[in-house]
């Protein structure tokens, strides 16, 4: 298992979902990517198609409309997968709390492995989220999530 | 006797599955993918992979890996007997595309008249199974990018071939051949690129970019508009061994282009023994790596094009283009050479 673990660690795949968010956060995750930050240095890349990501990246608060295809992109993805909740209103439903069409949180929804808190959080936060989240697959071994 | 024709027989075998062979080619495409990932980072002006290995030169690697212990999923309405076996087809098709390269001496593994063509129809095979692979799974996305890959290939299939053959007039003088082996002999004093072949080298390019689905012609993959275009259903294993496969062909692509253009491992052969073996590969290598650093710097310089405009371009310039080498090769370079002999 050594092996697969070394390989897991150094090549965390992001997909990048947003559940209706102001675009901050978004802007943000993004601006993570460029090469300001350059997060390819630890083998982090953005891929388009849920069948190919590891970490789902969840921007937004979760509103009741969205609650539906967020399940089944998180559902269309292959195991071992991770979730990381990016800003305040994906981990609390920040500004929107107590709103008739908001979830009180992502984990009401989907399972989630990570918060980064912020509003928005900045670049180095969310790189923070992803440096945690290996953490917590280290301690795991043998990849059960 | 006997003995020595088995040991020849195993020599062939180990050739093929080790040396010039299957491992040497996995090996050389994740390399070429590190390469290219490097390089276009750098002119990004960012380090790229760092981390994994010694300057990230593992990264590759361990992107197969991981995809390898994925979870593999299989979509319900997909048609399950063609979804599976395209990876493994295309993997086996760039694999035996690569024995015929002239790696390690002017001669392929795999050597006989006529091989070029042999080449040109794998080229097209290698699509056929993007378009396999987009319609098997029943899926939106996929369908689309299957489409645009097939409407891709009609716009630089025939400037591809057309080039490849092109190459070849350079054995017009030596008697004529169709085979990689005539070609690379007869550019042992003179490289074609350095003739009437520089026009041809750069269609070569452009071809080769858009069969390897890079930018700017990654229309069937184009990640902001259809999600991952034809491999977006592909997941775990197959998509681990579809994206070998690419490596693989991106490193076929370059070595073809090395050994039609840039006179393949010469001058490595004129060293006598196994040293000439070594020599040659280190050159023919060399010379890949070039090839690899030009596709790199045109994905690097350009954006992707629309469908249609990729296959305006291709019908409107690219084809006339390569008609125009082609007889620029086959008809007035020879004439010439021969007015000039008389």
């Amino acid at each position: 298992m050594g092996l697969v673990d070394w390989a897991r660690l150094r090549s965390p795949w992001v997909l990048h979902f947003n559940t209706g968010a102001c675009n901050g956060c978004d802007i943000e995750v993004v601006a993570a990517l460029t090469p300001r930050y350059d997060v390819e240095r630890f083998g982090i890349r953005l891929v388009g198609s849920p069948r190919h990501a590891d970490i789902l990246i969840v921007t937004g608060p979760v509103t009741k409309q969205v609650e539906k295809r967020l399940k089944r992109v998180y559902e269309q993805m292959p195991e071992p997968k991770f979730v990381m909740a990016v800003g305040n209103c994906c981990a609390s439903s920040g500004a929107f709390r107590n709103c008739y069409n908001v979830y009180p949180g992502l984990d009401n929804v989907i399972p989630v492995d990570v918060y980064v808190m912020g509003c928005p959080p900045k670049p180095e936060a969310i790189i923070n989220g992803v440096v945690k989240l290996l953490e917590k697959l280290k301690k795991l071994k043998g990849g059960a999530s | 006797m006997e003995g020595e024709a088995v040991i020849q027989e195993l020599i062939d075998v180990l050739r093929t599955l080790l040396f010039p062979g299957f491992l040497f080619f996995v090996i050389l495409g994740l390399f070429f993918e590190w390469i290219d990932r490097k390089f276009y980072a750098k002119l990004q002006n960012r380090v790229g992979p760092l981390y994994t290995g010694p300057w990230g030169l593992l990264q590759p690697l361990a992107d197969f890996v991981k995809l390898m212990a994925k979870e593999d999923i299989v979509p319900e309405g997909a048609i399950k007997p063609i979804f599976s076996s395209v990876p493994v087809f295309a993997l086996a098709l760039s694999l035996f595309a690569a024995l015929f390269l002239p790696v390690c001496g002017p001669q392929g593994i795999v050597s006989f008249p006529g091989d070029v063509i042999v080449l040109a129809v794998v080229l097209t095979l290698l699509v056929i199974l993007v378009f396999l692979g987009g319609l098997s799974p029943a899926s939106r996305y996929p369908e689309v990018g299957a489409e645009r890959s097939v409407l891709q290939l009609l716009g630089y299939e025939i400037p591809l071939v057309a080039s490849i053959l092109g190459a070849t007039a350079m054995t017009v003088g030596l008697g004529g051949s169709l085979s990689i082996e005539g070609i690379v002999n007869a550019q042992r004093d003179w490289w074609s690129i350095l003739g009437f072949q520089a026009l041809g080298f750069a269609i070569f390019l452009l071809a080769a970019q858009a069969e390897l689905e890079r930018v700017p012609f990654d229309i069937p993959e184009a990640e902001t508009e259809i999600v991952a275009g034809w491999t977006t259903e592909y997941s775990g294993k197959k998509l681990a061994l579809l994206r070998l496969a690419r490596d693989v062909e991106l490193a076929f692509l370059c070595g073809l282009g090395a050994t039609l253009f840039l006179g393949g491992p010469w001058p490595g052969p004129l060293v006598p023994g196994l040293g000439g073996a070594i020599v040659s590969t280190i050159i023919f290598v060399i010379k890949s790596i070039v090839v690899l650093l030009l596709l790199t710097v045109i994905r690097a310089a350009m954006s992707r094009l629309r469908i249609d405009q990729m296959v305006n371009f291709a019908w409107k310039y690219l084809v006339p283009l390569s008609i125009f080498q082609l007889l620029l090769a086959v008809v007035v370079a020879p004439l010439m050479i021969h007015l000039l002999t008389l």
